[in-house]
């Protein structure tokens, strides 16, 4: 039989007699024309978190004015950003999973609880003694299997992912607290406190994962199928699913990614506080969904990208950075990250709402 | 409505614009106590606009707006509501979990002290629903669960009980099947004896032939003609005043029966059966055959749809597609085998509305033209622009987002997601001309005509028996979830087909 | 295209065996056995009279079971003495996770009317009426370290001293420290809401300003290791040379530790507080910039259930001429360095 299929374009190209529509009725172009070398897919995203660079190069003109001696040194500012970086890098692998959680319109509490227990359950006695491989492997199990769990429960269960996450995260905390004994399991195992210590290039190695983690969620969110139905999903999961995508596969595949960036911020923090243990990642959930959030990530799904996380993250982290240095207690702090939450949350309104306004009209 | 009849709004030189098009350029428009008026014009001429102007959700830039005499200018929708103007929106604003009578008072319920008099709001809504002449919709009831025509009663009464004195509707009967339409404008008449002004909007001619008094045409954002007698304008006037050329509801011609159909059924549905929505249903749709349902809302024609396409799960019976057989409740499974479908709500149930148009149409088939998993948006880009010049979509620009299309473009893109080349056979529209525009409809049935000739198989839902007269090759008959009659096209008339759709009021045939 | 059921299954079949194999390494993983089990925080029974058997009493204790090493070594002391003594039943209630969930447990321990009750509060002041009520049914307590807000709600309290505790820290950074005016000191404090953490500073400062010295740079971590280890990176960088630091508490000494050693900094010396036994071996061994600590003792609970005892059975102190024990014991901060480590390890606690 012919397929009918592979005919579209000749099928519907030339219909016998196609009326054609007014030519002046076109819907409206918007303001700007795109083009140039950002345009395409990039453009977006680009113009969005332009308002975080801002955000950034302000905190760095505050550090510049409040301690010279840091910020307008050249080995002292290399040396203050690469520390700026390190801490940055456990919550900023936590939010790349976030964000594709976000995206897909779910939401991961347990990402800190897991982290704690990844953490917790890699620093066991009888893990170090199988040595850093095992603990590592151990650490990235435990983190996805968990994420898994969330996942399952919220597609085949079908708990909303508050609630299914919310018990995941007080569940969690709990079987870590049981295995620790509510002890920190200080890591006598050598290589994996020096990952920690360890530079590449002058570029501490946990710089690098949290950049190989972030290059890797970019491509995975912008340039493969998985990314395209994450966001489809978020978008509008009744068309998603009504194409054909696999929704509840999909869901778990999610939550466990997530689970999988908690396992790897694991090992991070493990290495960083050369222990383990069942406090570890406290709050993440929230830091992580502040970062995604200021970042341009919609708690309704369907939008959100893995630059505007980064910025967010290290927003947040250059936030922290500048208090200490500048010797303040911590409640300005809180009270700064506050205002910045609402500032983002309100410039990125006013944005959307830009973007959206030149919606044709008509009836 | 007769001359002497005080006028209640007038519009002058309404302007407003949005980055990058003027929506509204210098609209008139003169609205008398009791009148029905029309407001007619094309996809994009600025109906919208001008609803959401009046309903005081946009602002003109330019202009007058005199409501009862008085200038006025209305900073957000509770201010019109509360001058009494009224919107019903072509996508009901109800709260589905909400009670009826919590609906028709939403926002403004009568209390004492902080506490809601719930006794006061049902008694009143009984009373306001018996005022529209359905009193038999239970107060109590969520709104979800009442058919369309139904809801479009409660959101009327919602209107009435803000003592609305102009009440507008944008395509109140693009939901509605025939029967139901004749109840809305018996409503209408009895709105208008009580002085209501109604602002009517619809592509059907025939209705504002029926209840319109007058008719003002708007064509790119300004009024091309005011103040026609709706009974006595020629149709030709009409269409030429909103195209500047005429078009007529043309549908192509019907291939003569070919002797050459494979024998085998492309689509065999035996005993299909989801209680409560439909029972037993049979059916077969062969290559190149157009098949139509013809049904009122509730009919369970839509979740019949959707149950083929595995979008719900059969309780009995199989579905068969080229002779193998689909797992019930998959849809992944049926895109795989080459069903596409069309689904009835297209903002919510078709279309990523962020998402580029390119992305839309490639929502079932972005992993066929990835490598390893990994995306490519040019061949993606390239395949949609195809589908767009073959559809004539509007604007041509494949990235832009669908939420900037018009509804007939965005039914397009929907329809374009299935003719990819992934080797979709068997299409199933659920009411794909609703909210387009007479042009585009022409365009469409064109478009579907000539890929059943091409060997796809279509099985297409419509509210409009013309639509699916005109358009199918068979036409099956659906009345309270069981398949009442079938027979060629050609061999039923309009008036045999509505005979056997009807039956009952309007809660009869909803859907438990 | 189409996948056989036969190859579907043996996929699964070697999915499941690998899944279930990681999941028999995973769970042996969870073990915690160490090779030799540290007597930490183990006391004496005492010694005359006071040690032989006297009358069969209950002893309730409630104390918050938050996941930290202090707060746990409490509980685990408790146990134990109470463990050494022949006539002494010893009945714990959780003391729940905030302080009216406490009070409600303390009702329930009430009831059973045991013979004295050893009470740590989440909330000295939210637990004051709590301790009111058992004293006017007839049950001493024993109120551990949190004061409540009316002294007549216990009948003894013992606590250890967090001014005191600064104030020896600011001793010994001060005398290594003196004369010079211009020395970095870094303070890493704990939660600072807590007025624990405010003793702690206020003592660590007055001391510091009787040889006029200052606290330079101040943070507060929220007694983790991981807050300790971040609040720590950054102080590193804020003060690019530092004299000394004083760090509130052992458990978030682990990341203090860390943070110094990821940043490979030696120019100063710390000193620690409360008394863990991983930071006394630290001092010990000298491996790292940390040359004291000052203690903050959860031996405390043990001395509590032994008074307990006493009190019970109407016993007095036996090197005190009085015949009843006192009613108040603040116990002292002690400074343990490398010459007196060897006679505190058996008292440090897991952290």
């Amino acid at each position: 039989m012919t397929e009918p299929g592979n005919a579209v374009a000749e099928a519907g190209g030339t219909p016998p007699h196609t009326t054609t529509a007014p030519a002046d009725a076109r819907p409206p172009r918007p303001g700007k024309a795109r083009g140039g070398w950002w345009g395409g897919d990039a453009s977006e995203p680009v113009r969005r978190n332009l308002g975080l660079v801002g955000v950034l190069v302000l905190l760095y003109l505050i550090g510049v004015f409040s301690r010279p001696d840091i910020f307008a040194s050249g080995a002292r500012l290399w040396s203050n950003e690469l520390t700026v970086l390190t801490q940055a890098a456990s919550i900023g692998v936590i939010t790349i999973g976030m964000t594709f959680v976000m995206i897909s319109g779910g939401i991961d509490l347990s990402v800190g609880a897991l982290l704690a227990l990844a953490s917790v359950w890699s620093t066991t006695v009888a893990t170090q003694s199988y040595g850093p491989g095992v603990m590592i492997f151990t650490a990235l199990a435990v983190g996805t299997v968990a994420g898994a769990v969330n996942g399952i429960l919220i597609a085949y269960g079908r708990m909303v992912p508050f609630i299914a996450t919310m018990a995941l995260m007080v569940a969690a905390r709990g079987l870590s607290q049981k295995i620790s004994g509510k002890l920190t399991q200080i890591s006598k195992v050598d290589t994996i406190n020096k990952i920690a210590e360890t530079k590449v290039l002058g570029i501490p190695l946990l710089v690098i994962i949290f950049g190989a983690v972030a290059a890797a969620g970019w491509i995975l969110l912008n340039r493969t199928t998985f990314g395209r139905r994450t966001v489809a999903i978020g978008g509008n999961p009744e068309a998603a699913r009504l194409a054909g995508i696999n929704l509840r596969r999909h869901q778990v595949l999610l939550y466990a990614l997530s689970g999988l960036c908690c396992g790897i911020a694991a090992i991070m923090v493990t290495s960083l506080s050369n222990a383990g243990s069942s406090d570890h990642g406290n709050l993440y959930e929230l830091q992580a969904i502040a970062a995604a959030i200021i970042g341009g990530t919609s708690l309704a799904g369907g939008r959100g990208t893995i630059v505007g996380s980064v910025l967010g993250v290290l927003v947040f982290t250059q936030i922290t950075n500048l208090f200490i240095v500048n010797n303040l207690q911590l409640e300005f702090q809180l009270i700064a990250q506050g205002a910045i939450i609402v500032g983002a949350v309100l410039i990125q309104q006013f944005r959307v709402a830009a973007l959206r306004r030149p919606a044709p009209p008509g009836a | 409505m007769t001359a002497q009849d005080p006028v209640v709004l007038r519009l002058a030189g309404i302007v407003k614009t949005f980055p990058g098009v003027r929506a509204l350029d210098g609209v008139e428009l003169e609205v008398r106590a009791g009148e029905v008026h029309c407001l007619l014009g094309q996809n994009g001429a600025g109906k919208s606009t001008l609803i959401k102007v009046l309903a005081g959700v946009h602002r003109p830039d330019a202009g007058e707006i005199v409501w009862q005499g008085e200038p006025t200018s209305f900073s957000n929708p509770q201010a019109a509501t509360k001058a009494g103007i009224a919107t019903i929106y072509q996508e009901l604003d109800l709260v589905e979990d909400l009670t009826v009578a919590e609906n028709v008072f939403l926002g403004h319920e009568p209390r004492t002290g902080g506490f809601v008099q719930r006794g006061r709001m049902r008694r009143s809504t009984r009373e306001i629903l018996g005022r529209l002449g359905h009193a038999e919709i239970p107060v109590g009831r969520a709104v979800g669960k009442l058919p369309a025509a139904a809801k479009q009663i409660v959101s009327m009464g919602r209107a009435l009980s803000y003592d609305a004195r102009l009440i507008i509707m944008d395509e109140p009967s693009a939901v509605l099947a025939h029967d139901e339409v004749a109840n809305l404008f018996r409503v209408i008449r009895d709105l208008t004896a009580q002085g209501i002004a109604v602002i009517y909007i619809s592509h059907r001619m025939e209705e504002i032939r029926e209840i319109g008094d007058r008719v003002t045409v708007l064509k790119d954002g300004r009024t091309s003609a005011v103040n026609l007698p709706a009974r006595t304008t020629p149709t030709a006037e009409l269409v030429s005043r909103m195209t500047g050329r005429s078009i007529e509801y043309v549908f192509p011609d019907r291939p003569a029966p070919a002797a050459d159909r494979p024998s085998a059924p492309l689509l065999k549905v035996e005993g299909l059966t989801r209680h409560g929505e439909f029972t037993d249903i049979s059916l077969t749709v062969g290559a190149g055959e157009i098949v139509g349902i013809a049904g009122l809302v509730g009919s369970g024609r839509s979740e019949l749809l959707e149950t083929i396409y595995g979008a719900r799960r059969a309780h009995a019976g199989q579905v068969r597609v080229d002779g193998r057989s689909l797992p019930a409740g998959q849809v992944g499974a049926a895109v795989r085998a080459g069903v596409g479908m069309a689904p009835e709500e297209r903002k919510s149930q078709a279309l990523v509305l962020d998402e580029p148009i390119y992305r839309n149409v490639t929502l079932a088939s972005f992993g066929k033209y990835a490598t390893g998993g990994f995306t490519n948006a040019d061949r993606e880009r390239k395949a949609a622009e195809k589908v767009a010049d073959a559809l004539a979509l509007h604007p041509r620009d494949v990235r832009r987002p669908v939420r900037t299309l018009s509804g007939g473009n965005q039914q397009k893109v929907v329809l374009g997601r299935w003719l990819l080349g992934q080797g979709t056979k068997l299409l199933l529209l659920d009411e794909p001309t609703r909210g387009v525009d007479i042009g585009a409809r022409a365009e469409l049935y064109q478009v579907i005509r000539a890929l059943a000739d091409d060997g796809m198989g279509v099985l297409l839902v419509s509210s409009e028996v013309p639509e699916v007269l005109g358009l199918a090759d068979r036409v099956l008959v659906m009345r309270e979830g069981h398949l009442i009659h079938e027979a060629p096209a050609a061999q039923l008339d309009e008036e045999t087909v509505l005979d056997l759709v009807m039956a009952g009021s309007l809660l009869e045939v909803t859907a438990p | 295209m189409s996948r056989t059921p036969g190859d579907l299954s043996r996929r699964r079949l070697l999915m499941g065996g690998a899944a279930l194999s990681a999941g028999t390494l995973l769970a042996a993983c969870t073990s915690n056995a160490e090779p030799k089990t540290s007597d930490a925080g183990q006391t004496k029974t005492g010694s005359g009279d006071n040690a032989a058997p006297g009358k069969t009493v209950t002893i309730g204790f409630s104390a918050p079971s938050a996941d930290h090493g202090w707060i746990r070594a409490i509980t685990d002391n408790a146990k134990k003495q109470a463990a050494l003594y022949s006539d002494v039943k010893f009945t714990q209630v959780d003391a729940g996770k905030d302080a009216p969930a406490q009070v409600a447990a303390l009702q329930t321990l009430i009831q059973q009317k045991p013979d004295a009750i050893v009470l740590l509060p989440q909330d000295g002041a939210q637990l004051t009426a709590a301790g009111k009520a058992a004293m006017q049914a007839g049950i001493p307590v024993i109120n551990l370290d949190r004061e409540f807000s009316d002294a007549g709600a216990s009948r003894l309290l013992i606590k250890g001293d967090n001014y005191g505790m600064g104030y020896a820290a600011g001793l010994y950074i001060g005398n290594k420290l003196k004369g010079k005016s211009d020395a970095v000191i870094a303070e890493i404090a704990g939660i600072d809401s807590l007025p624990l953490t405010q003793d702690r500073s206020k003592g660590f400062k007055d001391a510091l300003a009787t040889f006029n010295l200052r606290v330079t740079n101040r943070v507060a971590a929220q007694f983790t290791v991981q807050s300790g280890q971040d609040v720590t990176a950054n102080l590193l960088q804020a003060a690019s040379k530092i004299d000394a630091i004083w760090n509130h508490d052992d458990d978030q000494g682990v990341g203090v530790l860390a943070a110094i050693k990821q940043a490979s900094r030696k120019e100063f010396f710390m000193v620690g507080g409360a008394g863990s036994l991983d930071v006394m071996e630290h001092i010990k061994a000298g491996d790292t910039p940390l040359e004291a600590t000052v203690t903050y003792p959860p031996s405390m609970a043990s001395s509590a259930i032994a008074l307990a005892r006493l009190i019970a059975q109407g016993k007095g102190l036996s090197d005190l001429v009085e015949l009843q024990v006192p009613k108040q014991i603040v116990l002292a901060s002690e400074t343990i360095t490398k010459e007196n480590v060897d006679k505190y390890l058996p008292l440090g606690f897991r952290s």
